[in-house]
């Protein structure tokens, strides 16, 4: 196509670019200035170095944020990852019914997470939630016990939780991804006399490396800037015990710690940008002739 | 034994599917109960059928008014995705221009970083445009955070069109721009669901931000307008709690049964070519 003809269509990413500047670029440039601020959102602001991280690493509810929100992804972003790509096996063929179960599995996804850990706060509710009266029928109500009240319990509804409700995004991914792989690979691996497994590891899960990627680095993502679903099964609590490093930065801004709430949300960025890198890397394509 | 495998396989599905509704059906049928029923009493899966919890929920909370608030805001924002972020993958897929890789290169790279690490900066940046506590400075700020993932699916998807569609307008005396708004953009249409679907649902539910950026509560959205009246009732009138918790989540439903069925066409066209 001829190119460098000067005409409109040389300028059609400056609106993209544009509003991206001022609204990201922009905000987070501030952001860095700001966090070596110690900036309450109204007076002055004067310079104070590094002491908000310095404050920061002194804190003991901020490390604890750290150590939740690390230990919400370990578990949730590969569990997500694994759950989804069985579903996705498991619904990979044809079958009477099968656009019906992949809109239920995919259903809980479109639901705000807030809203889904308010559903699930009313069936855990210790001595009046659905799972303690159905137990108590059965009963076994000795089973029960009150799971949202401690840490390690708490931390595991959190992410079991998480990986019910997006279980059904990793796995629409997964399965667009599976049904990108041409057919005559599986004939030909069969004609081959390749078994199940072998077939998983030599063709299935090689040719679904983009879908992984996509995966992973979302559900990455996702779990550590976790946000509603905290809010509304735990409130952070008991204590600060599950409060998450999204949530302390909305406390600390709502705290008139302006400047110190930034220098958190950096914080955050590496945590994030670390384990993002890793995995692309990880994940990179390589080409298949 | 692939007869035994494969009934295996239809149970499993049909037990994820029962475990994946279980939640919705028990918010339906506290919904149904009326307000003097202990929990459960009795047959728990069989309710009262009791709707004025829907009336009660509707009236005293502040759903309504929620639900229109989340709707201009995930429309204005998915018509400025989809608008601007088709234009700039256009123009970045099909010419070489140096600024064209600058910018996507700055995208992507920003793809990976969530909206709530510079949300306390951007809410200063808002009260300086007076748009906090407005619809379109939320919806403003929602189409940015998509705007990485936009530009990536749109540009990945208009690759795999021919250049040759465009040519012969060109010819005729078309410019690129009226070419691309008349033949290329008609044809993004699995993109466009791909992106409706991915931050549409993202959009309406955003809580992380609105909790900044919404704070008049004629200006709350869905989840802020729930937390607000889960809040006031704190675990005492479960029924009425869950009949607006069903309320809220219907248009949601109605939405993804419109849209579901090119999802799946969406995602294999659209979001994984890029």
């Amino acid at each position: 196509m001829e190119k460098n003809k000067i005409g409109l269509h040389t300028f059609m990413a400056l609106p993209a670019f544009a509003l991206f500047s001022v609204f990201f670029i922009y905000p987070l440039i501030k952001g860095i200035g700001m966090s070596l601020t110690d900036w309450d959102g109204m007076s002055k602001a004067s310079f104070i170095g590094l002491d908000n991280f310095r404050q920061f690493f002194g804190d003991e509810r901020a490390i604890n944020n750290i150590r939740t929100t690390v230990l919400f992804a370990l578990g949730s972003a590969p569990l997500l990852n694994l759950v989804g790509l069985i579903y996705a096996l498991l619904m990979n063929s044809r079958f009477k019914g099968k656009g019906l179960a992949r809109m239920i599995i995919y259903l809980p996804a479109i639901i705000s997470p807030l809203i889904m850990g308010y559903i699930w706060y009313l069936l855990l509710q210790p001595g009046r939630g659905f799972i303690y009266h159905f137990l108590e029928q059965m009963g076994k109500s000795s089973w029960f016990g009150n799971w949202l009240g401690s840490y390690g319990t708490a931390m595991l509804v959190l992410i079991l939780v998480n990986v019910w409700q997006y279980a059904g995004m990793t796995m629409v991914i997964y399965l667009a991804g599976l049904q990108a792989i041409p057919e005559e690979l599986y004939e030909a691996a069969k004609v081959d006399g390749a078994t199940f497994p072998k077939r998983l590891f030599y063709i299935t899960l090689p040719m679904l490396m983009p879908a992984i990627r996509i995966n992973v680095v979302t559900n990455i993502i996702g779990s550590l800037s976790v946000f509603d679903i905290v809010m509304s099964l735990t409130s952070g609590g008991p204590g600060y015990a599950t409060e998450t490093l999204s949530i302390y930065i909305m406390r600390m801004s709502y705290g008139a710690r302006t400047g110190y709430s930034t220098a958190v949300a950096i914080i955050m960025f590496f945590i994030i940008l670390i384990p993002v890198l890793v995995s692309m890397w990880l994940t990179r394509v390589k080409s298949l002739d | 034994m692939n007869k035994m495998l494969n009934l295996m396989r239809k149970f499993t599905i049909i037990f994820i599917c029962l475990l994946c509704m279980l939640p919705f059906v028990v918010l339906l049928i506290l919904s149904l109960n009326t307000p003097k029923r202990v929990f459960y009493e009795g047959n728990m899966f069989i309710p009262d059928f009791y709707v004025m919890n829907y009336v009660e929920g509707w009236k005293k909370s502040n759903i309504g008014n929620a639900m229109v608030n989340s709707a201009i805001i995930t429309i204005i924002a998915l018509a400025i995705i989809i608008i601007i972020s088709a234009m700039a993958g256009y123009t970045i897929s099909r010419f070489n221009y140096k600024f064209n890789k600058i910018i996507f290169a700055i995208l992507l790279s920003c793809m990976m970083i969530p909206g709530i690490i510079n949300t306390v900066p951007l809410y200063t940046l808002m009260i300086d445009l007076n748009a906090i506590n407005t619809l379109w400075g939320m919806a403003l700020v929602c189409a940015t955070n998509a705007l990485p993932q936009g530009v990536f699916v749109f540009s990945g998807f208009i690759r795999t069109i021919p250049k040759e569609i465009e040519e012969s307008a060109i010819i005729d005396g078309c410019s690129y721009f009226t070419s691309f708004w008349r033949i290329v953009f008609p044809l993004l249409k699995p993109s466009i669901s791909a992106i409706v679907i991915l931050n549409g649902f993202g959009i309406w539910n955003n809580y992380s931000q609105a909790v900044f950026f919404l704070q008049d509560s004629r200006k709350h959205n869905v989840p802020q307008a729930l937390s607000v009246y889960f809040q006031q009732f704190a675990g005492a009138k479960w029924n009425l709690m869950a009949a607006t918790a069903v309320i809220a989540i219907i248009p949601v439903i109605i939405a993804f049964l419109l849209f579901q069925k090119n999802l799946m066409k969406g995602l294999t066209d659209g979001a994984l070519k890029g």
